[in-house]
């Protein structure tokens, strides 16, 4: 397996305040899957994510990416993972304000031994035209396409979406997800994305459910559909 | 592929869009090290000039004058005892606007003369001026002067620095020099031979056959010269060149304000890089989510902390060069000029100054370098998560403060607004304390030498002081009868009618030199009785005056001690109490007293106080006139030398107050533009929203502005001393009226007003859509 979750553990807060968010997670998700991520607010979906991506440490457990024990690493090693690694996508796309469409790409190119051409990629994401703006000359679903163009410039082997269509219309969340879905089968990266959207679960490999800091359901969806198909 | 880190292309746009700070940073960062470098750049060329003016325009080893021109035998005579004389005689000449001019003949073989402008004088109407004496008394090369008295028209062929004459010390003895009313000029042959044998000066100067090794046994050297001479020759004046005034007191003081401004500099330095570590935190505060973004990609904090601290060090090594440039240039010839508005120098060649560069360069640089990393680097320490959900307070769940439900809600809201913003105010107050003390002590010192010029009159002894002078030979310890026999006549010739006059007897002792440097104290011995001094000075008690109580910070109980000049001997005196007398530094005690001290006759005496002219004494026996332009010589002169600086210093402290003052309500604005957007959907008037978020800054500026006061009074107080200290022998009263803190209170006051005006029409430019375009 690429990715393996053993025993996840992890708490906020202490004495009376304290909540435990993850209570002992066990996963595993294989090179190149689509996963997505399912569960009501506060299930630790998030939480798990952000542990899975080296930006929060769990408490308890372990986590193996492509079989390193990423449980022991310490910052300067975390942040080199994520550097090789990782890409990122958040519902908020956090671009950089004064640099241009292309620019921020280049942003996570320069992250990687190996980027993808830029230009392939702004074709890809459909943003040719719009390379040279600065991102309030976007609109949301550019300015995701934008973010997602820096997650995946540099090739990473996994990419993380965290609720990557929480802020977009219908249309424009398909449009993103078929992008996802078209990378994911262009550059063969595995792809964990949480969203609460149940409907999304379609497309995926495999579908896991958290519930109370638990997986709940983790299943191998047989019947995968297209985004363009997804309809809610 | 090696790909350059795509965030620099940031920096030309952060530039432009934040162009305002950068340029006032900029400009502050400019000036100072632009003024500093100058500053340096001139003192170190003007010393090297000075330095090497001795040997450039042979400058004489010592000079004496004599009552009568020496004759062939009497010259080869003081020739013989190890020294070339040259003729230095001069004539001293009253012009018609008041002010006195020292006349040489052009000199062809010492003490040179270097032309700065025009043409050496030729013929019997021309004269070379002092560059000096001529910019003081708006004269220059065409010009006419004219004698007073005899109505003798000179033109002024050229401008000329003699290199005797750095400083314009008129008599070796005067406690400052005076540039303003005294100069020094030379004529051609033709001119000198017109003038009359009455009046003039024979004074020589003297170069050493031998050179003595250093000034222990120059000394040594001279004193054995002096009784020599003395024998030869009646001495009226001998200066041996290490004790001249006249030629040193410019080379002790170039460069002795140095340290001040290097201190001042660094100060500056220091608030403008926490101004940048600030601006860079709101910058932090504000790009938080990118932060986060970006770390979680994979940069490494290392990369962030330099993406950061690019645009502070791009900013200050732009300044650091500019202000070099300008620093060699321009801001050096206004230093020059300043030097110039004092000493009389001759010309200089610009040096490239190693020390300069690296104090006005390398350090600044290095300083902003480590407290933006060190700032920075604490701020970036956070986790990406902590950036992605904008949590950067350090603390743990920080509780808002509770604020009374008493308070209006306006009055609740600003506090707020304060309260987010303490460390903000914390360094504008840091910047209003400095700016503060830089303004008040531009105001304040023409104001403390004002003070003094006005007070002096009533506080001294007396409105005019004799101190007789023994001729050199009837101290001749060789011709022992000879001189009692001239001792005697002096005695008798120094008597007056003058009722007011009373006889008072004195000393002068050199301090240590430890705490101040070495200067001559007056010990006074008083009459019982005396209607000048009104001290208890009765069984035997020493007292000294308020100046030298404040000066040396000594009172009742304390010892003092002094030694003779150029002996081992020293006195060491308990101090009874202090006398109210404010005009010098001086010692009080009765004559009786003084005279067993030192060793002198019981009645003996050696100057007469009086509120009236002694008109039945001979000139020829009055050493110094201690009278009240005597006395405020030093204040007049210290008022012209440091004028056009306190100007300066005014003007940069205004410009500090708006600079700092701009920056911080700014990044106030900045930081809450989202809530102001809010505010104006929300229905907020214009006042409101400005009663709310700027005066919140307003009322933290008058704050700051009240609270600094007592401190910059110690501050400063500590200041004019030590400066004081450094730069004049003698002592005045430091004090500062207290209108001049409510004046630099109003001048902060005014400064921001015009601050609050460039902030209103920010608050108003930002747009309502602010708050709806970035919900997060």
């Amino acid at each position: 397996m690429f990715l393996e979750l053993k025993q996840v553990k992890k708490a906020f807060g202490e004495g009376e305040n304290r909540v435990e968010v993850l209570r002992g997670v066990d996963l595993s998700v294989g090179k190149g899957e689509f996963c997505v991520m399912l569960g009501p607010s506060g299930s630790g979906k998030s939480t798990l994510l952000n542990i899975i991506g080296g930006i929060d440490a769990a408490d308890a457990g372990e986590l193996i990416v492509g079989g390193e024990n990423m449980s022991q690493m310490k910052e300067k090693a975390l942040s080199n993972y994520r550097r090789k690694h990782l890409g990122f996508i958040f519902q908020m796309y956090n671009l950089i304000p004064n640099l241009t469409v292309r620019e921020n790409i280049e942003v996570g190119a320069y992250l990687s031994d190996h980027p993808l051409d830029v230009d392939e990629l702004l074709e890809t994401l459909g943003l040719s035209d719009q390379a040279g703006k600065l991102p309030n000359q976007l609109s949301g679903g550019q300015q995701q396409r934008t973010a997602i163009g820096r997650a995946i410039v540099k090739n990473p082997d996994l990419l993380l979406c965290d609720e990557p269509t929480g802020a977009l219309d219908y249309a424009t969340s398909k449009e993103i997800l078929h992008l996802i879905e078209t990378i994911n089968q262009k550059y063969g990266n595995t792809v964990i994305m949480v969203t609460h959207n149940e409907q999304i679960a379609g497309m995926a490999d495999r579908v896991v459910t958290l519930r109370d800091g638990k997986v709940r359901k983790n299943i191998v969806n047989t019947t995968k559909i297209t985004a363009e198909e997804l309809e809610w | 592929m090696v790909m350059r880190n795509p965030l620099r292309k940031r920096l030309p746009r952060d530039l432009k869009t934040e162009f305002g700070k950068y340029l006032v940073i900029f400009l502050l960062l400019v000036l100072s090290i632009g003024f500093i470098s100058g500053f340096l750049v001139a003192g170190e060329s003007m010393i090297k000039a000075y330095d090497e003016s001795f040997e450039k325009y042979n400058i004489e080893d010592g000079n004496f004058s004599s009552k009568k021109r020496l004759d062939d035998e009497q010259r080869n005579e003081i020739e013989a005892l190890g020294i070339k004389l040259y003729d230095q005689f001069y004539f001293e000449q009253r012009l018609t606007t008041g002010s006195r001019l020292r006349i040489f003949k052009i000199r062809d073989e010492v003490n040179l003369v270097c032309l700065m402008q025009g043409a050496l004088p030729v013929g019997e109407n021309e004269i070379a001026v002092d560059r000096m004496f001529a910019d003081n008394n708006h004269l220059t090369v065409g010009d006419t002067i004219t004698v007073d008295g005899t109505g003798k028209v000179y033109t002024i062929s050229g401008l000329v620095a003699l290199s005797d004459y750095s400083t314009m010390f008129e008599s070796n003895n005067d406690t400052m020099f005076d540039a303003l009313t005294f100069g020094v000029a030379v004529v051609a042959k033709e001119a000198y031979d017109q003038y009359p044998v009455r009046g003039m000066s024979y004074n020589y100067a003297w170069k050493y056959d031998e050179k003595p090794v250093d000034a222990a046994t120059e000394k040594v050297v001279s004193e054995e010269l002096m009784k020599q001479m003395a024998k030869i020759t009646k001495l009226e004046r001998f200066v041996p060149g290490y004790i001249n005034q006249a030629i040193h007191f410019t080379g002790d003081d170039l460069g002795s304000d140095r340290i001040m401004m290097i201190v001042l500099l660094y100060i500056i330095i220091i608030i403008i890089a926490f101004v940048f570590a600030i601006t860079t935190s709101n910058t932090i505060a504000q790009e938080a989510t990118v932060i986060g973004t970006l770390r979680a990609s994979g940069y490494t904090k290392a990369e962030l902390v330099r993406h950061y601290m690019a645009m502070p060090t791009i900013v200050t090594l732009a300044a650091a060069i500019v202000g070099n440039v300008l620093g060699y240039t321009w801001l050096k010839d206004v230093c020059v000029f300043m030097y110039y508005n004092s000493y009389s120098l001759p010309t200089y060649e610009t040096v490239w100054s190693v020390s300069a560069f690296v104090q006005t360069t390398v350090i600044p640089l290095v300083i902003t370098v480590i407290i933006n990393y060190f700032l920075l680097n604490r701020a970036l320490r956070l986790s990406p998560i902590r950036f992605l959900r904008k949590d950067l307070s350090r603390k743990k769940k920080k509780k808002a403060i509770p604020l009374s439900g008493k308070l209006p809600f306006f009055a609740r809201f600003r506090l707020r607004v304060i309260l987010q913003n303490v460390p903000n105010y914390l360094v504008l107050w840091i910047g209003i304390l400095f700016a503060d003390v830089l303004l008040l002590f531009g105001l304040g010192l023409p104001v403390l030498l004002n003070n003094y010029q006005d007070r002096i009159q009533d506080t001294m002894i007396s409105d005019y002081q004799y101190l007789l002078n023994a001729p050199i030979s009837a101290t001749d310890e060789n011709k022992k009868l000879e001189s009692l026999v001239q001792a005697a006549m002096f005695m008798h010739e120094v008597e007056t009618d003058n009722p007011d006059a009373e006889k008072f007897s004195a000393w002068t002792l050199k301090t240590l030199g430890d705490v101040a440097r070495e200067e001559s104290i007056t010990l006074y011995g008083i009459e019982p009785g005396s209607q000048y001094v009104k001290d208890d000075l009765s069984d035997g008690k020493i007292l000294i005056s308020k100046l030298m109580a404040d000066k040396y910070r000594i009172g009742a109980g304390d010892t003092f001690t002094m030694k003779e000049a150029y002996e081992d001997t020293t006195y060491t005196f308990t101090i009874d109490g202090v006398s109210e007398y404010e005009g010098s530094v001086a010692f009080f005690m009765s004559r009786e007293k003084l005279n067993e001290i030192f060793d002198q006759e019981k009645d003996f005496f050696c100057g007469y106080f009086s509120n009236s002219p002694i008109t039945d004494i001979s000139e020829d026996y009055l050493s110094t006139v201690v009278d009240l332009n005597a006395m405020t010589k030093v204040t007049r002169q210290l008022q012209h030398s440091m004028g056009s600086m306190m100007d300066m210093v005014n003007v940069f402290a205004v410009i500090i107050f708006l600079i700092l003052m701009y920056l911080l309500s700014k990044i106030i604005i900045e930081k809450n533009a989202q809530s102001i957007s809010m505010t104006k959907i929300l229905g907020y008037r214009g006042g409101e929203i400005r009663g709310l978020y700027l005066h919140s800054t307003s009322i933290m500026v008058v704050i700051s502005l009240l609270v600094s006061i007592p401190l910059v009074k110690v501050v400063l107080m500590e200041l004019f001393y030590v400066m004081m200290l450094e730069m004049i022998s003698g002592w005045l009263p430091l004090t500062i009226p207290n209108w001049l803190y409510v004046e630099a209170f109003v001048m902060g006051l005014l400064s921001y007003a015009l601050v609050a005006l460039i902030e209103m029409r920010r608050i108003k430019k930002i747009p309502m859509d602010l708050a709806l375009k970035n919900v997060e």
